[in-house]
């Protein structure tokens, strides 16, 4: 049997994003690991419920079965919402760094700014 | 029509934003209060002729992204829109209230709204999503440095929540084929084996514990909400609206998976240990908006505990503890906000004389302290009554009497502000609405507390009969807790050290995200021994 197919290439994914945000203290690295979280969990969602051979439900074909239009029309929304994330994380991070010139995660209560 | 909660304020901010500061203001205030008009509204058609669905493009239910107002969720829509207008009151003569502000400030009770009354896993993983970004942009709004920080870690981990929450329902959208709630809840006795949920259970749970911010997860709540550059306002709507969120998807996700899955022993004691935590990493702070961030950590832990002891009393005690928290905690946010412009520090230890200084902010204060500690005859009283009463047990009462000890604790150390010589000669009058707004949800506090009964049989519809004699004993054990706290604060914690040094550990964003994968795994290992 073949276990290399979409759903756990997801999973996989999805746990190797989540290990990046666990190892990596680059901010920039963290950004980037949320993104291949994120691409993980398209991959699983289009990928599940997948039969072959079905057709698009698209126009009046009847000699196959219609392929589920709900997690693509879903993962339409999640991907423009990924960007979404993934650019005000971008901006954030470069003021922070340009105002602050600070790249990682630090425990340094003075790099954070933090007083009392 | 309850699509009108989600997308008015959606779109009233727009246009608030969009035109010019001196017609947006009455803009804003004629709309908050048309829109608690149709609260009210919508919460007597509830209450007389049953839920409402209103579904999109007319599918059939089930099938179609949902929005759906049963009791408990038509009255959490009631609550914020309420303490809203009491924030916008507030704010209204502020210096930070400008166009870029409200416009954020009142998209968000929109989504709020929308998360109170998803009953779609995909638009709750939106609402959730987009709720992130505007909390993490008002937090920083000021661009201060520390802000930036907090914000960015907000941001960043509560983005990681929602990726769980979006995979949960990818798992759940393989099994089923739905995504609707009350079709899941449905579905789920169907299933041959219950341990096909245990998955998307831990998943879901997850990306709902960190918006409630329970035991491990909670290192991003006082960060985001003690931030000291963002406005008192943002800090209140954090605390009393925005985190009670998580605490409703919390229930409904249980509920959900009822048939299937029930963990309330397990998180029974996540809350406790989360309310001990809240209360000890409290004490240990010095700057007065930590303090009750710490302290907001500490009452979601309770709230929990009420919703896992297994009893219908205990549960809508719960509940009413939700709008108690929310009332008190954004009392307690606000008159810190006020606190700090007259004596321009936070430091819980350097503010003394509050009576005289500024009388009617204490009296704020004195009444929600009362309603927090659960004094008689304020509401806290009355939702700590109901979740005791959930149980018969003598350990789990000790239990909660601890948790409402360490509550007692650690008010008294922040009462110690109240007394003591004012400091400046002169009393400099702050925002009279400001105070109107403080003094009257302190007031609100009492009432709610002194017609409980009344208020739990027609708000939350669950009639309560209160057992005098019980609760005079409850009274008598509160005051017996006080005097000792106060022994306790005086004797032992007003010198220590040791508490201060504890109240500064913190995890790295990194520690963050690591306790998250171990509460994952924690669950996982729960789930599979015990189902």
């Amino acid at each position: 049997m073949n276990f290399i197919f979409g759903e756990i290439a997801g999973i996989l994914i999805f746990f190797i994003g989540l290990c990046g945000l666990m190892i990596n203290k680059s901010i920039l690295k963290t950004i980037m690991s949320l993104t291949v979280m994120e691409s993980g969990i398209i991959l699983f969602f289009i990928t599940i419920n997948y039969t072959p051979d079905s057709v698009p439900p698209i126009g009046q074909a009847q000699e196959a079965a219609f392929a589920d239009p709900v997690p693509a029309a879903l993962m339409i929304t999640a991907i423009v919402i990924g960007i979404g994330i993934t650019a005000i994380g971008l901006t954030m991070f470069m003021h922070y760094k340009q105002k602050h010139g600070i790249t990682h995660w630090t425990r340094d209560r003075e790099q954070q700014g933090r007083g009392l | 029509m309850l699509g009108i909660f989600v997308i008015a304020p959606i779109l009233i901010g727009t246009i608030a934003y969009l035109i010019r500061d001196d017609w947006a203001k009455p803009l804003v205030y004629l709309f908050q209060i048309s829109f608690v008009l149709f609260a009210i509204n919508q919460f007597l058609t509830v209450k007389l002729s049953g839920p409402i669905i209103w579904n999109t493009g007319d599918y059939s239910d089930g099938v179609a992204l949902s929005l759906y107002a049963d009791p408990l969720s038509i009255f959490m829509v009631l609550m914020t829109a309420f303490i809203y207008l009491a924030f916008l009151i507030y704010a209204g003569n502020t210096e930070y209230f400008h166009s870029k502000f409200y416009f954020l400030f009142i998209v968000l009770e929109g989504l709020i709204m929308g998360l109170f009354l998803s009953s779609d896993l995909f638009n709750i993983f939106v609402f959730s999503e987009v709720s992130t970004i505007v909390v993490s942009i008002l937090i920083m709004i000021n661009k201060e440095k520390q802000a930036i920080y907090d914000g960015m870690i907000y941001f960043f981990v509560n983005v990681l929540g929602s990726s769980f929450l979006l995979f949960g329902a990818a798992m759940i959208y393989r099994t089923f084929g739905l995504l609707d709630l009350r079709a899941i809840h449905a579905a789920i006795p169907l299933l041959t084996d219950p341990k096909a949920m245990i998955l998307p259970y831990a998943m879901l749970m997850v990306a709902v514990s960190n918006k409630t911010a329970v035991m491990p997860l909670f290192s991003w709540l006082p960060k985001a909400h003690g931030t000291p550059s963002a406005p008192p306002v943002i800090s209140a709507v954090l605390s009393g609206l925005y985190i009670k969120s998580g605490v409703y998807l919390f229930i409904r996700f249980n509920q959900m998976f009822e048939p299937a899955i029930n963990m309330q022993p397990f998180f029974f004691w996540v809350g406790f240990f989360t309310s001990i935590l809240g209360v000890i990493m409290a004490l240990g702070q010095r700057d007065i908006k930590l303090f009750l961030a710490y302290s907001t950590v500490s009452q979601v832990g309770l709230i929990i505990v009420g919703l896992n002891m297994g009893t219908a009393i205990a549960y809508y005690g719960a509940i009413f503890h939700i709008f108690n928290h929310a009332l008190f905690k954004s009392t307690l946010f606000l008159s810190a906000g006020l606190i700090e412009k007259e004596y321009g520090d936070r430091n819980i230890d350097k503010i003394r004389g509050l009576l005289k200084q500024m009388p009617w902010v204490a009296l704020a204060i004195i009444l929600s302290v009362l309603g927090i500690t659960g004094a008689p005859f304020f509401n806290g009283s009355i939702s700590k009554y109901m979740i005791a009463s959930g149980t018969d047990d003598f350990w789990i009462t000790l239990l909660l009497n601890i948790i409402n000890f360490g509550t007692i604790l650690s008010y008294v150390k922040f009462s110690t502000m109240l007394f003591g010589k004012r400091i400046k000669p002169t009393y400099i009058l702050p925002e009279n609405f400001s105070l109107i707004a403080v003094v009257s949800m302190g007031i609100v506090t009492l009432l709610t507390g002194l017609f409980g009964a009344n208020f739990s049989d027609y708000f939350i519809g669950f009639s309560l009969e209160i057992d005098t004699l019980e609760y005079f004993k409850k009274g008598l054990i509160y005051i017996l807790m006080l005097l000792g706290s106060i022994a306790i604060y005086k004797g032992v914690l007003k010198r220590n050290q040791f508490l201060l040094r504890i109240g500064k550990s913190e995890l790295t964003f990194n520690g963050i995200v690591t306790v998250m994968s171990g509460y994952f795994i924690m669950i996982l290992l729960f789930l599979i021994v015990f189902l």
